[in-house]
């Protein structure tokens, strides 16, 4: 909620009009200073997360050969997987085999740790995607009847139920649409397991819950942005100017409302963005859905740190991605913002 | 809490607007029911075991369905899903009140600091905070689990440390618009010491904030600590805790709802209710 305070207040102060000619610029300039700064924030992360994997207890070379190896292969085996020597080397030493592309096998599953990430990864963006098809009009819609009747029975009415609802833990929503439309229905299959093999319907059909209960936890908040955006733009001077003078209403809804309605939800989605990679966690293993969320929570409970690594800095560098384009999108559609120094 | 006020008469002008809000909140419907919600867990944590209760002892009939003689049926092991669904407000409770405690007296005391100071103080805990932003909690605490284990010390802590951030973040922004009113200033050239005009000038003033940020943060933890031990990275089985109960038992869904659906429900109106509490607090105070 913060970040997003901060953000309106960088918007209050309007900019001049008629300065708004250099918005390419604007883009590139934006683009050149996270050029730095994305990978300034990603060496942290990785210095982060390298660090808290080494304080995990336990042995992988130990989980990796079984009980029956003796103390020497297990050592031989730490050695050529790189394991044993001071921290900083090992660090630099995986940095420079991240960097280039070479990341290792994970220990768990036994195959190299790349197409592992990516392919989840792009099963994880495939569920986001549809999840935001879902989300996004819905929460259009109710945000702007909320503000068109603000401070009236359907707004609180409506700000009641989506509160509660986005409250509720997203493996709640998940269990009870399971069990009305899996065990209840037989609409859908209990597991998204058949996701991997199926074809393109198929997994539509499979992805359809998970993708669902993923929307349900965005929707409140969504609807809350849109709702203050368009109410905004209700009141605003400029609203009032539109009305009197005599412009269709679709007319002022198109070119008045939704801009400024959208902009504060663009806002939002590019923070959710990251944070649907984190959210669906949980959704994908409830539903057993092969995505990056739930491959980390096996990475993390089956101690491989391979995976885990490489599985974090890639959801760091799509979170990062995702802020890039919301702040290009940004950029694009108000004239207004400018990101100074020091804002992020 | 010792309240900073210089006279008697004071005193009386502060107590007053704080029974109005009292009545006001109590005579919302939603609150009184959600803190009802509440109420009912906390003593569901507090008094299970006087009831005689046991979450762990097989009652001999496997997945029977809700009724007479099983209130809340039994699940796949035998055991009574009731008093496992009341005996699971525990863990829920524990780690996610005294997490949220930690979390609001650090994120309290940071939040204090900056405001007051700003400068580098404020600048280098800002920088730290946008680097945590960017990757989501939820992966980030499933690393830092990793890395110190799930015992319940251990998870009071990581919420306390994860959450600490955001509430500093709103303390901050409270204290810096106190900063600017007039009694900060007398204080200060009354010559009242730093620790003192933030322990008993401002932190009296932003108490509100506070309260309102520790109730969010308690629904937040809650569902935080459901979600870990649902992944599996928090309690241990045989323990009744929801999130773990529910992840167990999923694969029987199709034969034994029951023994996933009530943990669920019981999750759900305790995070909801304790959000909802939160949310009419802030609508009062503000």
């Amino acid at each position: 909620m913060s970040v997003l305070s901060d953000q309106a207040a960088a918007l209050a102060p309007g900019r001049r009009p008629g300065l708004w000619s250099g918005r390419r610029s604007r883009v590139l300039t934006l683009l050149g200073r996270r050029l730095i700064q994305i990978p300034v924030v990603l060496f942290v992360v990785s210095i982060l997360t390298f660090w808290l994997i080494e304080l995990v207890p336990g042995d992988p070379g130990r989980n990796a050969l079984g009980q029956y190896a003796t103390p020497a292969q297990v050592r031989a085996w730490d050695v050529s997987n790189g394991l044993t020597g001071p921290i900083t080397g090992r660090y630099l030493h995986w940095l420079s085999d991240f960097v280039s592309g070479n990341w290792g096998t994970s220990f768990v599953y036994q195959v190299p740790s790349r197409p592992l990430v990516f392919g989840h990864l792009v099963n994880t963006l495939f569920l986001g995607l549809f999840a935001f098809v879902l989300l996004v009009p819905l929460a259009l819609v109710l945000g702007s009847i909320q503000a068109y009747r603000e401070g009236g029975r359907t707004d609180r009415g409506i700000t009641i139920a989506l509160m509660s609802l986005s409250s509720v833990p997203e493996f709640v929503i998940g269990v009870l649409l399971l069990v009305v439309f899996a065990v209840g229905l037989n609409l859908v299959p209990v597991e998204s397991g058949a996701f991997a093999t199926g074809d393109f319907a198929q997994r539509l059909q499979v992805t359809t819950l998970p993708a669902v209960t993923l929307a349900v936890a965005y929707l409140a908040v969504l609807a809350r942005m849109v709702r203050t955006g368009t109410a905004g733009a209700l009141t605003a001077q400029f609203h009032r100017t539109a009305v009197l003078k005599g412009l269709r209403p679709a007319q002022i809804v198109r070119r008045h409302v939704a801009r400024n309605a959208l902009i504060p939800t663009l806002q939002l989605v590019g923070i959710y963005l990251g944070t649907l990679l984190g959210g669906s966690a949980v959704v994908e293993t409830l539903f057993n859905y092969p995505g990056l969320g739930a491959l980390l929570v096996v990475a993390a409970e089956r101690k491989d740190p391979v995976l885990l690594t490489d599985g974090v800095m890639i959801t760091g560098v799509i979170a990062l991605l995702a802020l890039l384009l919301t702040d290009i999108g940004l950029i694009l559609m108000d004239p207004r913002i400018r990101f100074e120094a020091g804002e992020s | 809490m010792a309240v900073a006020i210089t006279t008697a008469a004071s005193a009386e002008a502060r107590a007053r607007p704080g029974r109005r809000r009292l009545r006001a909140l109590l005579r919302r419907p939603t609150f009184v029911v959600s803190a009802l919600i509440v109420l009912w867990w906390v003593g569901a944590a507090a008094t299970w075991r006087l009831f005689g209760l046991n979450p762990y002892v097989n009652t001999g009939h496997i997945n029977l369905a809700p009724g007479w003689h099983q209130l809340l049926g039994t699940d796949s092991l035998g055991r009574s899903v009731f008093a496992r669904t009341l005996a699971g407000a525990d863990t829920a409770l524990l780690v996610g009140a005294f997490g949220c405690l930690l979390a609001t007296v650090l994120g309290s005391a940071l939040g204090v600091i900056a405001g007051y100071f700003r400068g580098w103080v404020d600048t280098a805990f800002m920088r730290l905070f946008d680097v945590l932003v960017v990757l989501p909690p939820l992966i980030f605490l499933i690393v830092v689990v990793e890395a110190f284990g799930a015992s319940v010390p251990a998870l009071i802590v990581i919420i306390g440390v994860v959450f600490a951030p955001g509430i500093a973040r709103i303390i901050r922004a409270a204290v810096l618009a106190e900063m600017g009113k007039k009694y900060v200033t007398t204080a200060k050239v009354q010559g009242e010491s730093a620790a003192r005009i933030m322990a008993r000038e401002l932190v009296p003033n932003v108490l509100p904030t506070i309260v309102i940020q520790a109730t969010l943060s308690l629904a937040a933890a809650i569902l935080m600590t459901a979600t870990l031990s649902f992944l599996g990275l928090g309690a241990q089985p045989p323990s009744p805790d929801w999130g773990l109960v529910i992840n167990e038992n999923r694969v029987y869904l199709e034969s034994a709802w029951w023994s996933v659906v009530f943990p669920a429900v019981a999750v759900g109106s305790l995070v909801v209710a304790t959000q909802l509490v939160a949310d009419n607090l802030k609508e009062v105070w503000s």
